[in-house]
């Protein structure tokens, strides 16, 4: 199979070492899979289409994978398939303002593309705080969120069409650029499958205008609590700031080491708010957010006075899962999605859970849309701690699904929340899952083992059989 | 293929890193090839499976090893401050000692660079060689090397003007240009020549930490029983300088540290000291060398020192990516290092710059190679001053 996949890449195209084998176990979560079969560069839509027929030929599996920066085991490899690397196909493929999309390869860096839009005007909306170096293909796989998504939608509402390469090696495209597809919305479906129903190798994304004018203000409070009921009021009172994001002191604290952008130290709890649109209309919301802030006995307000300023908070907002190292080595990273007027009463059972089990517990999220993104923090060197945060992990998902939220909020459930989906749905709801899974993937050759549990996932028999090392080649 | 290696890493620095790859698009390496295993996160998780799992060094882990450009660009980028810089410099001195990197044979070509009077001369050959088309073009030598340039005369004693090794034989035209920049400003000039050799910069990248130490030791007593400033018009001299109080770790190399400063740093803090003159009727894009805004953390202050004395100041749009340059990176992985460039090039064609201004002999030649109008800092500022006076 290296020899099929070598002649049909390039032998430097298909990499097969421990070296790289090893690289590619993990993401950027704290799942490892075993040891990955071969690993393609592919450079073109045809060499994903001869990877997926010389799996077929050979019976093994395929993971697709973008720069790793997942966070659910969503792109590690279980059962030594081959991991299909897209970082190669990273080309830009055509802009056409004219009708607001631009054909992407699935490897683009969603930053890249952003800002080669910048000078027309134009920007990509999803803006995930790993956009710097995540691709628009993991962005489509895990239906990607980000601050701004909280006015204009997550990542299906900015993609159009897909060009997929299913299981078979057959290509489809789904969807249209020209608006509403025809029949079923196969797109939607495809959206946020976290790589099961096939590879995506074109990608036609929507472009939105740069808004005239941002405000952007940082807000701090003396309790969580306060913050928490901010967020709350603001958007019961009709304001909708493209973006509304809360960090706990601890973690402020650590970003701030960082980036020096001038955020409190001293507050329990700080937000940081965005109103974009026209002049006027920004004005006028940054100021009713000023007011609904002083009623919750806002600690200190402060507005962004340029550009700079502006770009400093975000950086320190967008890295500071990445600044945990300064604290402890390891984290664990949740993802769950409570209403916005539990918020309050969630973080504090949250905290509550932390304590008990005698972790540290930093807060950081998307409050907007109660987006919460608890992480645990931990030493992994030492003996019991991780199983502690495992522990403590589940006690927060379903305090999470008790008060009516739900497991992911945009990480995705990969292989992280997989134990938890039977809480979430019924047997009857995974069951019609994993059907619309098999009419793309009948033999559930393309990233088994994710998303949907055992004994919903057809899977996982066949191409998770474990394969010795060595047994390639 | 070898058996265990410790690399002798410090566990807590290794432990700095929680791979969440928000250095991948920093990296020059992982940003042309799109290969894990050429990313700083990559690279860190193949020392942690050496140093702590007993992984083979394989080909692969000493291609993942070897290919760092040792720009610096993902500690810029990362949130946990992990020393990369550091941790790759000693997984290659850790190889040299193993005996399995091809440092060792850097160490026999880098032993020239301790003997100036012998790099001028052989300059000179190679000079003449290459005018004669007798040096294939892969090797990458600058198009015109310097047959014989007269010597930075000395003009005071207010400060020291750093002259090193390649860049004496290779740049002394940028010298004599920083030299009379910092006359102008006043400053009498003590050229270092023969006083400091070589400040083991490249020794120190290629993991020969024993020459390195012995270099710092050295560029320690010729310029010692002084406080004067040290001036360096060579980004990655400069930043090596700087960190010989952490390498030595004693107090006379922390104070000797403490004495250097880029020159255009040092320029930025006596602005006051400089003539007003016209600005020269050039736009000029700054192309940050990684040694000055990775390392030494100073790039803000060419800018300063600069904009007096152009039209106009362009910024590059690739967030300082580095130019593949990176000392003998080169010359030892010149497919690589093209490809980098060839980046660092759409970016400075997209800026539509008259010239480039750069402050660091290595990214100057590399990009000069590729057709760029390369200018150090001080030779705009030079010009300027003498256009004035003309």
């Amino acid at each position: 199979m290296l020899r099929d996949l070598r002649r049909a890449l390039s032998r430097e195209r298909v990499r097969y070492g421990a070296a790289d084998r090893t690289l590619f176990a993990h993401d950027a979560s704290v799942f490892e899979g075993g040891l990955s079969g071969p690993i393609c560069f592919p450079e073109s839509t045809a060499e994903v289409q001869d990877i997926m027929r010389i799996a077929m030929q050979h019976e093994r599996s395929v993971v697709p994978r973008g720069a790793g920066t997942g966070l659910t085991g969503g792109a590690i490899p279980l059962g030594a398939p081959i991991v299909v690397a897209m970082t190669k196909m990273d080309t830009i493929l055509e802009v056409d303002i004219a009708n607001g999309v631009a054909w992407v390869e699935p490897g683009v860096v969603n930053l890249d593309l952003t800002r080669s839009l910048s000078e027309l005007g134009f920007n990509f909306a999803p803006d995930p705080s790993s956009q710097q170096v995540c691709t628009i293909g993991g962005n489509v796989a895990n239906n990607a969120g980000g601050p701004h998504c909280l006015a204009y939608g997550v990542t299906d509402a900015h993609v159009l069409a897909i060009e997929v390469v299913l299981s078979s090696g057959d290509v489809v495209t789904l969807g249209s650029v020209r608006g509403e597809s025809l029949g079923l919305d196969l797109r939607g479906a495809f959206v946020g499958s976290e790589g099961t129903l096939g590879i995506a190798t074109k990608i036609a994304v929507r472009l939105s205008k740069n808004p005239p004018a941002v405000r952007t203000l940082l807000l701090s409070f003396s309790s969580m609590r306060d913050a928490a009921q901010t967020v709350s009021d603001v958007v019961a009172a009709g304001i909708v700031p493209a973006a509304m994001e809360v960090m706990d002191r601890e973690i402020t604290n650590a970003v701030e080491n960082y980036v020096g952008a001038g955020y409190p130290r001293d507050a329990a709890a700080v937000l940081l708010a965005e109103v974009e649109g026209l002049e006027g209309g920004v004005e006028i919301d940054s100021q009713r957010i000023v007011e609904v802030a002083q009623s919750n006995n806002a600690k200190s307000i402060h507005r962004a006075e340029s550009e700079a300023e502006r770009a400093l908070l975000w950086k320190g907002r967008k890295t500071a899962f990445g600044a945990i190292a300064q604290i402890k080595p390891d984290y664990y990273l949740h993802d769950s999605v409570v209403p916005r007027s539990k918020l309050a009463d969630v973080l504090e059972s949250i905290y509550e859970i932390g304590a008990r089990h005698d972790l540290m517990v930093m807060n950081v999220f998307h409050a907007g849309d109660g987006n919460l993104h608890p992480i645990l923090l931990y030493d992994g060197r030492i003996a019991g701690e991780l199983e502690r945060v495992h522990a403590a992990g589940a006690e927060i998902v379903r305090a999470c699904l008790a008060v009516g939220g739900v497991l992911s909020g945009e990480h995705g459930i990969g292989v992280e929340k997989q134990p938890y989906m039977e809480e979430q749905f019924s047997s009857d709801d995974l069951d019609h899952q994993e059907r619309l899974r098999r009419s793309f993937d009948p033999m559930c050759r393309v990233n088994p083992g994710k998303v949907l549990p055992e004994g919903h996932s057809c899977a996982d028999i066949q191409a998770l059989r474990s394969i010795p090392t060595g047994v390639w080649g | 293929m070898t058996g265990p290696i410790d690399l002798l890493l410090d566990p807590e620095a290794l432990n700095g890193c929680v791979q969440c790859g928000l250095c991948l698009p920093h990296c020059p390496t992982y940003r042309v090839t799109g290969e894990e295993a050429l990313s700083p996160r990559g690279r860190i998780k193949l020392m942690r499976e050496v140093q702590d799992h007993g992984a083979p060094v394989t080909k692969d882990v000493l291609r993942s090893f070897e290919t760092c450009v040792q720009c610096r660009g993902c500690e810029s980028a990362c949130p946990s401050a992990v020393p990369f810089g550091h941790l790759i410099e000693q997984t290659r001195a850790s190889l040299v000692r193993e005996g399995i990197s091809r440092s060792a044979l850097m160490r026999i070509a880098l032993k020239a660079l301790e003997f100036p009077r012998l790099l001028r001369l052989g300059t000179a050959f190679l000079s003449i060689a290459n005018r004669m088309k007798l040096i294939p073009k892969q090797l990458g030598l600058p198009a015109r090397l310097p047959v014989r340039q007269p010597a930075i005369p000395s003009t005071g004693q207010d400060v020291f003007l750093f002259t090193g090794c390649v860049m004496d034989a290779w740049q002394r035209d940028v010298h004599a240009a920083g030299a009379r920049v910092l006359e102008a400003a006043g400053f009498g000039v003590t050229p270092t020549n023969e006083l400091v050799p070589c400040c083991g910069a490249l020794h120190a990248h290629a993991g020969l930490s024993d020459d390195a130490r012995r270099l710092a030791e050295k560029a320690i007593r010729g310029l010692s029983g002084d406080d004067r400033p040290i001036l360096v018009d060579s980004a990655g001299c400069g930043a090596s300088m700087k960190d010989f109080g952490r390498m030595l770790d004693t107090e006379e190399a922390k104070a000797f540290s403490e004495r250097v400063f880029d020159i255009g740093e040092w320029l930025a803090n006596h602005l006051d000291r400089l003539p007003e003159v016209a600005p020269l009727d050039l736009s000029v894009a700054i192309q940050d060398p990684c040694h000055l805004r990775h390392v030494q953390r100073v790039h803000e202050t060419t800018r300063a020192a600069l904009s007096p004395f152009v039209s106009t100041l362009i910024e590059l749009d690739d967030d300082g990516l580095c130019c593949g340059a990176g000392g003998a990176f080169m010359v030892l992985e010149p497919a690589m290092a093209g490809s980098i460039r060839d980046r660092k090039c759409a970016s400075i064609e997209r800026s539509g710059a008259d010239v480039i201004a750069s402050a660091n002999p290595g990214c100057s030649m590399h990009l000069a190679d590729a057709g760029v109008k390369m200018m150090h800092p001080m030779e705009l500022i030079d010009r300027a001053i003498a256009a004035a006076r003309a």
